[in-house]
Order: C-alpha cells, then structure tokens, then sequence
C-alpha cells in the first residue's frame, strides 16, 4: 500500500484521505468539496485556484498564476499532484458555497483483471481453442503412418482430445508444413469438435491469444487476452473501442434491419460490421506488439440483432410480429466459413441469446455477475441502446428489453459521446452560482459528456432547480450559463474556449427528452419485470448496472434522477461492459462458455413491446424522480431540503 | 352465517374544493367513496352541473342548440344571466372561443374585458375555459385572474407546458386552475405534483382529464378517470384526491351525430332528441365514472343529468 496522506480542506474543514501521486482536483471531487473547474482538469481555465495553507503539492507554474500568487502558494488544483500531508484552502472565487456532496457513492467498474481471474479460475483456466507443441517423430519405412495420424498421435499423448481432424483447408498444406518445420510444431486444437484447426511452425505455446469482441449496436469493443497461465500478469493485453460503422444505417437495430431490406443491404451491413472488428483487431495486434497468427479463437458476444448481421444472416423477421430471429446460437466457424481478415485464421465462438432482442452480450454479462450461482435474487441492468434487464438466482431468471435508446452511450445527445478521452464523466454544480466543476476521462480538454456525466449533469441541475420535475427547464433560474439556443434553453457546461472541439458544450432541452425517456424506459422494464416475478425493490439482494457509461457511476446521482430504485448504495455493483467481460472469461474457459448456454437455456424471456403496463409504468417514470413519491422517499424529502 | 354485501376498503378522500365566494360559491369533492355509492361513504357535496357560456356568438352551433339561447346568445352577460334566472344554473363556464389563435384571435385585453363583465354581473361560481393554446391561455388565463380578484374563480386549461405563468397569478389572485392532462393517469398526477411544487394550495386544483365524446373515445376518458378515483379512494395517492372537472358540451356537440338532421339520415331519428340524449349520456357516464362538474350545453340534457343526480344522490 502506498502511503496515505491526509489532505484538509478550508473553510469547510473536510479532511480526506489520499495517496501519493493522486490528483487534487480528483481527490476533492471525491471528498465532495466543491472547486469551480471547467476545463476537464488540464490546467486550462484556471478557475481551480486554491492556496496552499501548510505542507506542499507537486505543481508546476501555469501562466494562469501570476509570480505573487505562486509565492502566495496558489496553485491549480488539477495540476497539482500530493505528495504529502497538506492542507488546502479554496478562496471565495474558487468556492463561492460550501457546498458538500452529501455522500460519496461513486461505484468504478468491477472488471478489474484479479476479479476476472478469480473467475477464471474458480472455472478453470481452459481456453476455447488449446495449443499444444509436438515434436514429431520423423516417419521411415517402419513407423509410415499418414501425416495427419502422425499430428494426432503425438497429441494424443499431451491431450485428451479424442481423434482429432483436420479441416480440408489445414490439411491441404499439412505435409510441406510439417516438413518446412522439420517436424517441430505448434498444434492448434478445438476440443469441442476435436479438430486441429491450425499448424504452425515451431513452438509458440509462449505465444497464445484470443480475442473477446462485444459487438453492440452502437459501439464495439475488442480486447486481446493472454490465454497463458494467470500469473502471466494482466490477462488483458489491449483493448479498443469504436462506434458500430453501422450506425450511419440507423441509430437502432430496426432502423437497420429496415436498411437490410434494400438490394445489398445486408451484404452493406455485414461488411460494416466485420471491418469495424477487424480495424479493432488490427488496433489491438498493433498496440500489444503480437503476431496475428497467435491468435487462435474470438468470442463474440453481441445483441441478436448484431449476430444476425455479423454472420450474414437475414434478420428481417425480427421486426415482424411474433418477432423471431434465425437463431440465438451460433456453431463454431472457422475462417472457411467466415473470412475475417487475412493472416487470423482464428476459430470464432459466440455467446448464446434468449430472444430476438436479449442476445448474447446478455447472457454473457448474467454469467460473468455470477448471479445464476447465488440463492439471493439479483436485478441486472444493462444500460446501452436497448435496455436489457435479468432477474432472478441459482434457480430462476427471467429477462425482458426495453426500447432504451442511445442516451447514455452519447447517443441522441448534442454533445454525448463514448467514455472515452475527452469525455466529461463526472460532474457537480454549484447550486447558487450554476458554476460547474467537471472531470474528463484521461484529463484531457473536454471533447462531450459521456453517460456518467449525463447522470450527473441531469440530477445535478435537478438539485440545483435548473430542471423541473417534468425534466424540462425551469425558467425561474437565470445565469450566464443558463441561454435560449436553437433547440431551446440550454445548459452551458463549458465554454468553447475550455473545450477541444471549439464549440460550447452544453445540455438542452432535446438531450434532456431524450435522458428523459431513456431512464424512464429502464425503471419502467425493472418495475414490470420484477412485477411479473412478484418482487418488490426492497427483496433485492443485489443489483448489477452493466454499460457503457463510463468509468464509474454515482450510484445517489441514478437514483435522483430515477435511472435506478432507491435502495441502499451498498447493494448496487457497477460492472461496465460485462458483455465484453463474459466474453473474455469465456475465451479462457471452457466451462465457462458451457455455462453461458446453461444460463440462455435457464432464461424465461418477458416481452414489453405492446405490452400496456410497460407503458403505464413508462409514463409514470418519465418524471424527475418518478410520478410516485413513495418510490423516491428519500429523493423527495433532500428535494424539500435543497 | 349470514351473507355480507362485500365492501370496498377506502383509505383515502377527495379533497373539498370551493369555487366562487359569497352565498352563491359552491363546494365540489369531498367524497370518500367510490361515485355514488354512498351505501359505502359519503358524498357530501353531490356533482354539479355548469352551464357553458361563449365569450362570442357562435357561428357553427346547431339550430337546436341555439333555440333556447336565441335572445342572447350575442351577449356574454345576458346569455349567462338566462342560464342562472330561467335554467337555473348554479355554475357558469365561459368558454373563450373567440381568443383561439386559430380562429379569430382576438386580443387577450378585449376577451378578459368580456370575462369581467360577466364575472361582475353574476352571482354564481364562474369557470373560465381558455383556448387550449398553451402560449395564449398563459397570457390570457394569467390576465384574467389579476383581474377577477377575490371572486375565486376557476382557470383552465393549465397544462405542463404553461402551469408556472397561470399557477403563479393563481397564487397571487387566490383562484382555483383547472389542471389539464391528455387522458393518462400518470401525466394527470405530474401536473398536480409540479402545481402543488410551484406553491398552488391543495384546496385550488381541479383535474381536467380531458373528456371524449360519446362514441368519439369516452370510454378512454372513463376508463382514465376510473383509475384516477381507484388510486385517490383506495392507493392513498394524495395527488390525485382532487375533484374532476369535464368539460364536455363542446365535444358531445361537435361530433356528426349530433350535427346530422334527420332529413340527412331519417335512420338517426328526430336530432333535438338526438343530441340532448348525447349529451345526457355523456354527462352520465362521466358522473358515474367520478366527474364533480360537469359542463353541458342544452337545458333538456341538463335537467335529465340533474334528475339523475337528485335520484342518486335522494
């Protein structure tokens, strides 16, 4: 453990906890002492000025502070790094309420590589494709069985894979390889179908990677995994994350099976979606410094609609009443069958689905959360384009997807965007002045708002009566931030000077109709869910939000504005893209990717289309809490407070 | 054993609104049972019926509607003054056609001249109806209630999108809003909530469901109010244990059954007949289903409703 400083704030004399090399700004965020900065923490804006009361901070001079004010001791508080005990006074200008977080409820994702090992191994390390070096007994005139015999029966020895074979394309070119090799080679096998699916020269056990791809419809996400032993170090050599190429098709998945009715169109489609995983791909190779050729298996997990598309199947009867899709699950398919990109002749796996709209990415996320293994009943939440919601335990789960749409992954959002660098993903507001303090991913100068800093900003300007109950904006509030623009009023979160993109960031009156419908569609699939499983909130043991938010969410700042139940913040867990995350233990474990189809088998599908107490409950939560008081009691009562 | 008749377990209670002030302000609400079954709670204030008024003779009006205004239906305050002295009306809903921005658009100084004039010239609980413009009942509604101070009368349509101007001088004049929502139970309850936050007093709200007509989606609008009395009575939701207001007349009136004579259609029958049964019917149902005023348009329709009332209420 590194050591622990402790860090005091003045006036509000508020000491908290950090470490050496913490950032200040951040370490004041989460002590929830507000300080004015608008620039993302880079040292830009200048409006974080605090004054070094006692002790000292790692800082260097910023042409922002002038020589006085640095021998005074003023530094900015976002590029000051602690480096001992120190005591921290934030000016008037800086601070102007004293305003306090009412309490630190900020929950970061989950899928830290121990908890995915931990996984791996209470599965057992068993990667989907295994690789094995052989050193062959050269043939002669006694021991003359045939080339392929040969490969089998040296694994025979390392393996139980029963007799393996050899697909026509490996075999093809199997007796100038193995002679190129001067018969020392690496063996890659498929256990599941017992076939030897690739030969290559020498051994390159040391070298064995698989590919975890969740394919969403509005982002993909690729992560590179060692298949090798665990104490290897990070089992996640690289990962990347882009916007599905899909979505100048259609923002959601029936917009673009609408598009796949077109002459070619789902040649279109599928082209897209394959060349977005293979950029992926070539960005993770790339920065991970491998051969391609180690890669020996990809696992994919992805919405119905997503794996109809990326194999090229026709996915046109999933819109059409009774909604039904080709298939759920997908065989394993090897580069014959599914030419990916040249030079990875990897097997590909996918994850199993429910339903035409709970894929995949789904069940992937219900395995990793591990709630299928636990007597106590758990709410599973994943926040993307649909919103997909499991309930259940060890021994009954039911699901259903609600209509979310894109909000909180920057879709339909003026200035929404992924977590990515740039993005504002923490936010907090100063009530009285509408001053706001924001955060960005990396610190780098603010590009957009990511879905956490959309919760944030939302309930944020909620408490600070910008927003009204109905999620509109009250016109009693005025400031400088506060203006009409072409889509009505708006928030001003930063200035375009602050910003990287040379344009104000703000929130206006659309985004917040679309946060709007998108939070109350999630409450409203959570209540009937749980309804039809006769659950009330408060018998939930746990409750896991899957997505792509962010880094890391403000648990009471989703309750304030409804996204989430009001239930004690212990009991949530944030787990970020699970969907990658299942796919990933998957690819390393065997009987892991065999408890994904256990779980997709396990699953009573509750559908909510056409469904009117889903649109009753629609209606009830498309209000700041919610239309019922009594859900939100301690909403309501810090709204009578504020 | 011997059977018992199976009771309904209320926990909850209309609230008591009055509007008007004087000897002739009249009290709605109050219930704390389910629409006349009064062999489980109390009704103490029956349902009312208010007679609507235009601010403006009415140019599309059937024959039969007009015939027992003939005489003055070109004057508000006349016109008002017949429902009182010879129909005996005990509420007035002034309808302010005539500011509609779709129509003639008349200026809002002109139209709450009109409201003053009939406001000052009866004694009974005036109800003004706005034009269903969100921007122009802000304006005008906001006018009006400055300028009927201290005779507490009722505003409306208030809706979500201009509740903070028409609440506020609601406030500040001391009148009853009409909230209005587009028949959903939820929306209803969102407007009294954002009402009740911007600081309007719990005995000033009346809930506006909107009401279909006869044959043109009343069954939504019962169905609706239904719910909205489930919830008030028995889920103690405070929010929505206020008295209902229809306004009904315009929308029975304008349908094509009611405008059909029977030389278009002799199937259909004589049409005064016709009509005032629609009207009736309408009313009926709306009270049935938890309306405290109703608003009607034809003396016949009215005195069915008010015996109907009599009798439920004997």
């Amino acid at each position: 453990m590194p050591p622990e400083y402790r860090i005091k704030f003045l006036p509000i004399d508020r000491t908290y906890p950090a470490e050496k090399g913490d950032n200040l700004l951040e370490t004041a965020m989460q002590a929830g002492v507000h300080i004015n900065a608008s620039c993302g923490g880079r040292g830009v804006c200048g409006k974080c000025r605090v004054r070094i009361a006692g002790g000292s901070v790692g800082s260097l001079p910023n042409p922002l502070l002038s020589g006085n004010d640095w021998a005074m001791g003023f530094r900015l508080a976002c590029t000051s790094t602690i480096t001992e005990d120190v005591v921290v006074e934030i000016p008037f200008e800086s601070q102007v309420d004293r305003s306090i977080l009412t309490r630190s409820a900020i929950l970061s994702d989950l899928g830290s590589s121990a908890a995915n090992e931990a996984l791996a191994v209470r599965y057992g390390l068993d990667p989907l494709v295994a690789r094995y070096y052989c050193e062959l007994p050269k043939p002669d005139i006694d021991d003359n069985i045939p080339d392929a015999a040969r490969c089998a029966r040296a694994l025979s020895a390392k393996a139980d894979c029963g007799e393996p074979m050899f697909p026509l394309g490996v075999l093809r070119d199997l007796g100038m390889n193995i002679r190129e090799a001067d018969w020392n080679v690496t063996l890659d096998v498929a256990p599941d179908t017992c076939e030897i699916t690739r030969v290559t020269a020498g051994n390159r056990q040391s070298a064995h990677y698989a590919v975890a791809v969740d394919i969403g419809t509005t982002t993909v996400s690729a992560e590179l995994i060692d298949c090798r032993a665990l104490s290897a170090g990070s089992m996640v050599l690289a990962s990347s994350t882009d916007y599905n190429g899909q979505i100048s098709y259609g923002e959601d998945v029936i917009s673009r099976i609408m598009y796949c009715r077109k002459r070619r169109g789902l040649a279109k489609l599928h082209d897209i979606v394959v060349s977005t995983t293979r950029r992926l791909i070539s960005d993770i190779v790339r920065d991970a410094k491998i051969d391609i050729k180690d890669i020996t298996h990809i696992v994919i997990a992805g919405n119905t609609t997503m794996m109809h598309f990326f194999y090229g199947i026709d996915p046109k009867y999933i819109m059409l009443a009774p909604y039904i899709p080709a298939a759920t699950a997908f065989s394993p398919s090897g580069p014959e069958s599914l030419p990916l990109m040249p030079g990875l002749d990897a097997r590909v796996y996918s994850i199993p689905g429910i339903s035409s709209y709970v894929g995949g990415d789904i069940v992937s996320g219900v395995a990793l959360s591990g709630m299928a293994d636990r007597s106590g009943i758990t709410l599973f939440m994943d926040i993307g384009t649909n919103g997909e919601i499991v309930l259940g335990n060890c021994e009954w789960l039911l699901c259903s997807s609600c209509s979310a749409g894109p909000a909180f992954e920057g879709g339909g959002i003026t200035f929404g965007m992924l977590a990515a660098p740039g993005a504002i993903e923490k936010i907090h507001i100063n009530p009285f002045t509408l001053e706001p303090m924001i955060l960005t991913v990396g610190r780098a100068r603010p590009l957009g708002i990511c879905g956490s800093g959309l919760i944030d900003l939302v309930a944020e300007l909620f408490m600070a009566r910008v927003i009204d109950r109905n999620g509109k904006f009250s016109l009693e509030k005025q400031g400088p931030r506060l203006r009409r623009g072409e889509n009505g009023m708006e928030y001003v979160l930063c200035f375009a000077s602050e910003t990287g993109i040379e344009r104000d960031i703000v929130l206006n009156e659309i985004d917040l109709d679309n946060i709007m419908r998108t939070k109350a569609a999630v409450y409203a699939g959570c209540t009937v869910l749980l309804k039809s499983g006769g659950i009330e909130f408060t018998d939930l043991d746990s409750v896991i939000i899957a997505g792509g938010f962010g880094h890391s969410i403000d648990i009471e700042k989703a309750i304030i504005i409804g996204l989430l139940p009001q239930l004690p913040v212990e009991n949530f867990r944030f787990m970020g893209n699970t969907s990658l995350g299942g796919a990933r233990i998957a690819a390393v474990s065997r009987e892991f990717y065999t408890k994904t189809a256990d779980i997709a088998r396990a699953m009573t599908n509750i559908e909510l289309s056409g469904n009117t107490q889903f649109m009753n409950e629609f209606m009830a939560a498309m209000f700041l809490p919610h239309t019922d008081d009594r859900a939100f009691p301690e909403v309501i009562k810090m709204l009578g407070n504020r | 054993m011997a059977f018992e008749i199976p009771r309904v377990k209320y926990t909850g209670r209309i609230r008591e609104v009055v509007i008007g002030s004087g000897p002739g302000a009249v009290k709605v609400g109050g219930a704390d049972c389910y629409p006349f079954y009064r062999f489980e709670g109390e009704m103490p204030n029956p349902p009312r019926v208010a007679f609507e008024v235009w601010d403006s003779e009415p140019q599309e009006w059937q024959e039969w509607a007009i015939e027992p205004f003939r005489d003055v239906i070109g004057d508000p305050v006349m016109w008002a003054k017949k429902c009182i002295e010879t129909y005996r009306a005990e509420l007035i809903v002034l309808q302010l056609k005539s500011a509609d921005p779709n129509g003639d658009n008349r200026p809002v100084e002109e139209v709450a001249e009109v409201v003053k004039k009939v406001s000052d010239a009866i004694q009974v609980p005036l109800l003004v109806w706005g034009t269903g413009s969100d921007d122009k009942d802000a304006d005008l509604l906001r006018r009006i209630a400055e300028l009927s101070e201290g005779k507490n009368i009722a505003v409306g349509p208030v809706s979500d999108k201009n509740y903070k101007q028409i609440g506020a001088m609601a406030i500040g004049y001391n009148q009853v809003v009409m909230a209005s929502s587009p028949i959903d139970v939820n929306l209803a309850k969102q407007l009294n909530i954002l009402l009740t936050n911007l600081g309007v007093n719990e005995d000033k709200i009346l809930i506006d469901p909107t009401t279909g007509g006869l044959g043109y989606g009343l069954e939504y609008t019962y169905s609706v109010m239904e719910r909205d009395r489930m919830a008030a009575l028995t889920q103690e939701d405070a929010k929505l244990q206020f008295p209902i207001i229809c306004n009904s007349a315009p929308e029975v009136w304008k349908t094509r059954e009611a405008r059909l004579t029977k030389d278009d259609d002799p199937r259909l029958g004589d049409e005064k007949k016709r009509s005032v049964l629609m009207e009736a019917v309408t009313a009926m149902t709306l009270l049935v289903a938890g309306a405290d005023i109703v608003v009607m348009r034809h003396p016949d329709s009215v005195s069915l409703i008010k015996d109907m009332i009599g009798e439920l209420c004997a």
